[in-house]
């Protein structure tokens, strides 16, 4: 047993850190740290540095434009990033390089390769993701957003709902229905569409911490070429499912980091209000560094899965609800440790989060009144708490799935839906 | 980056796990925990000699195996998961202490005896107002030359109506007010008046244990006995990962084959949520244990702050699965016949040794300085 990085490793550390060291403003402590108007320009700046040196799209192979790292390395760099509060690239990298680069890489034609891959990496293209619905959150594979063949293009329409960084997109993978008279996993196609024309219209959502990160995206009669899709035509299920599978484990290791950071700015607000003597906060402070160190060792132990060789599983599902429960009790505690001064909180705010400030916001009440408020969507995004203990339940404990309502055409599940008490 | 049990300890794991439920299933636990020795001397005969296993980590001039701590970690995991009744963890404390704090001879006279299993030891540090048996201790040391006997009274002392060593901390003498030091103490000493005590834990016998001027020996002469302590909440952490494993899979088991409304219960996500909850917490407390149980092998000073954390979050783990592993299997688990009960009483008999999780954040909390 041991928890020591290869060598190789350990000087692909040392290269990063001195690229970082290198390429960060003086004084940098995050992107928290610089004025709010002066983000956006820092990010792009950011983004063409990184891909000067080879730094964005680590996962690709080279033959792609991508840095071609192995997974340890991958590691190591996703953890310095992490350390050092740098963004690993654009909002839309997430969809673009991590998700849709990833899925062409290995499902696309050549022809989508050659004409994707570049764009996404230069920036040209901005990505986001087309999945959930009003009507299809948890039941994912039930979207209605139709797309039907006309000529040479796809026609469609429907609303997709969530789409994270979908105003600042120009282009999205969309689940799209092509067959009702298959049964509901196997009708969906996984199509790539422009967002820059009359029939894709997107609207802001307003979360409950006041910040517009997700939207809706209407789609009424917009087109799309034929051969713009992924996979097979009515295959796009196993192209979404397959998709989800190509993180390989890389961020296995940095939510404890950065989780840690964060419990550091909770350890510094109650030791700056006198509180840490307190019996309860004490005890609960003591729990918290506990569950981040849970967090750190499951990593190590996912780590080691990942190098040798075996792909995450369903055990992704225990982490995602041990970090998205921790995230509110942790955010809980700082409602506690302030006390009335949450009620009117003062101080510099976060700019919008996803699962925690970024990192160099200053430790003010307002910030944690937000991160407090965003915490409650960590158990809901990405597969609720109660599709991931289904998750764990039935793949990792061999329990019986509950009999299913969902069987037979998807044109005539409409017709079988359960009438609403009260109705 | 290897933080994984390798494929021979994976392989030793196996067979131990066979070995146990073919010789030590729970109705022989049961048996033997009922006997006035409170476990089957046949089966330790066959642990120890056949097996080895007090010996594993002892060093080879000591007839040992010389292996690190984790092979004796997932010892404590099987016997933990099969709540066999046997002196396994009372022996291996008691032979860490020696081995941390006796000198050559002492190591060379008790070490060999406990590899072989014809001496049976055990640690017999906590007092009532002192579950973890270091500080604020009643029992006391008096030297009178190079005689010392000690007179107090310890309690929950593992198997210490038999033992035939006992290894025990006491104050006075020459350490300072709030410090302990260790004392050998033979079970057939004079002034030693041993009761076992009707215990919570059915399946672990314990005794209250008197000193009336007892003859003792001091143990080396360390005065700081934390890292005792903490070897053993870190061993006590790997024995209540077993236990929670235990739990899991008999409601799993039975969520599975008990069926209500025409469906097995198990489908159902009251059910099969609280299963997952259930592993959810054994994930995280296990990695925990692990992560302990490591750095104890690799005696790094980061055990300080890994040992109490790990007891408290697989005392957790351990009470929520046994309390929960009840209520899966609905009325026939509050009988006295269904074993749950067993793993209900160990859970928190084991919580609350050596510190409540509550007390064990306590101390995490002072070692972090927060």
């Amino acid at each position: 047993m041991d928890v020591d990085y290869p060598p190789q490793a350990q000087e692909f550390r040392a290269r990063v850190k001195a690229f970082l060291a290198e390429n960060l403003p003086d004084g940098w402590t995050g992107i928290g740290g610089i004025p709010e108007s002066e983000r956006e320009a820092f990010r792009e700046q950011w983004r063409r540095t990184l891909g000067e040196h080879q730094m964005l799209a680590v996962s690709w192979p080279k033959e792609y434009g991508g840095a071609g790292l192995s997974l340890v390395e991958q590691v190591v760099l996703a953890e310095e990033f992490a350390l050092a509060g740098a963004p690993a690239g654009s909002e839309n990298d997430a969809f673009g390089i991590g998700m849709l680069g990833n899925t062409l890489i290995h499902l696309g034609t050549e022809e989508q390769k050659q004409h994707y891959l570049p764009r996404i990496l230069s920036g040209e293209q901005r990505w986001c993701q087309g999945y959930s619905e009003p009507d299809a959150g948890s039941d994912l594979a039930g979207i209605r957003t139709s797309a039907v063949l006309d000529g040479d293009s796809w026609v469609i329409n429907g609303q997709k709902t969530w789409t994270s960084a979908g105003h600042l997109a120009d282009h999205i993978f969309v689940l799209a229905r092509t067959n009702p008279d298959a049964p509901k996993h196997r009708g969906i196609t996984f199509l790539l569409v422009p967002m820059d024309q009359p029939g894709v219209e997107v609207r802001p959502i307003r979360n409950m911490a006041g910040y517009s990160l997700f939207n809706e995206v209407f789609f009424t009669d917009a087109r799309t070429p034929a051969k713009e899709v992924v996979g097979a035509v009515d295959d796009g299920w196993r192209v979404a499912m397959a998709l989800l599978g190509f993180e390989r484990g890389v961020t296995a290791t940095t939510d404890a980091i950065r989780f840690r950071a964060d419990f550091d700015r909770l350890l510094a607000l109650a030791q700056e209000r006198g509180l840490t003597s307190d019996a309860r906060i004490r005890d609960r402070l003591a729990w918290c560094h506990s569950r981040v160190e849970v967090m750190r060792f499951r990593g190590l132990q996912a780590l080691t899965r990942s190098l040798a060789g075996k792909p995450p599983g369903p055990e992704s599902a225990i982490s995602k609800i041990i970090w998205s429960e921790y995230a509110q009790a942790y955010t809980e505690l700082a409602m506690e440790i302030l006390g009335p001064e949450a009620l009117a909180p003062t101080g510099q705010r976060t700019g919008g989060l996803l699962q925690m400030p970024e990192a160099g916001t200053e430790n003010s009440p307002q910030s944690w009144v937000e991160t407090f408020m965003s915490a409650r969507a960590g158990t809901i995004y990405a597969g609720s708490s109660q599709v991931q203990r289904n998750i764990i339940g039935e793949q990792l404990l061999g329990l019986p799935k509950e009999p299913r309502l969902d069987s037979g055409p998807f044109r005539e599940l409409s017709k079988q839906r359960q009438p609403k008490v009260g109705a | 980056m290897d933080f994984a049990y390798d494929s021979d300890q994976e392989d030793f794991r196996t067979s131990l796990r066979r070995f146990l439920a073919d010789k030590a299933p729970l109705s022989k636990v049961r048996e033997a925990s009922e006997t006035d020795l409170g476990y089957d001397p046949e089966l330790w005969k066959q642990m120890s000699t056949q097996l080895g296993l007090p010996g594993l980590h002892l060093p080879e001039e000591h007839d040992g195996s010389g292996t690190g701590l984790l092979e004796p970690a997932i010892v404590m995991e099987e016997t933990g998961r099969a709540l066999t009744a046997s002196p396994y963890a009372a022996c291996l404390l008691a032979s860490l202490a020696v081995l941390r704090h006796g000198d050559a001879d002492q190591q060379a006279e008790l070490l060999p005896g406990i590899a072989s299993g014809e001496t049976v030891a055990t640690l017999a540090m906590a007092e009532l107002a002192s579950p973890a048996g270091i500080t604020g201790l009643q029992t006391t040391a008096l030297s009178r030359g190079a005689e010392v006997t000690l007179t107090g009274s310890k309690t929950l002392v593992e198997h210490g109506h038999s033992a035939d060593v006992l290894i025990v901390s006491a104050t006075g003498g020459d350490v300072g007010p709030g410090q302990a030091r260790l004392y050998v103490v033979r079970g057939d000493a004079p002034g030693l008046t041993r009761t076992r005590q009707e215990a919570f834990d059915l399946t672990r016998p314990v005794a209250k244990v008197d000193f009336d001027g007892t003859p003792a020996v001091p143990l080396g002469d360390a005065a700081d006995l934390t890292d005792l302590v903490d070897l053993w909440c870190t061993l006590l952490s790997a024995e209540m990962i077993g236990g929670t494993e235990a739990c899991l899979d008999m409601a799993v088991a039975y969520a599975k084959d008990r069926q209500q409304f025409n469906r097995p219960i198990g489908s159902f996500q009251a059910v099969k949520h609280r299963c997952a909850e259930m592993l959810v917490a054994l994930d995280g407390a296990r990695a925990a244990a692990q992560y302990a149980v490591f750095v104890a092998d690799q005696d790094s000073p980061e055990i300080a702050i890994v040992a109490p954390l790990a007891k408290a979050e697989a005392a957790e783990a351990f009470t929520f699965s046994a309390g929960w592993n009840i209520q899966v299997l609905g009325g026939i688990g509050f009988t006295w016949e269904q074993d749950a009960h067993l793993y209900f009483r160990r859970a928190w008999a084991d919580s609350a040794l050596l510190g409540t999780p509550a007390a064990q954040r306590a101390r995490l909390a002072d070692r972090l300085n927060l």
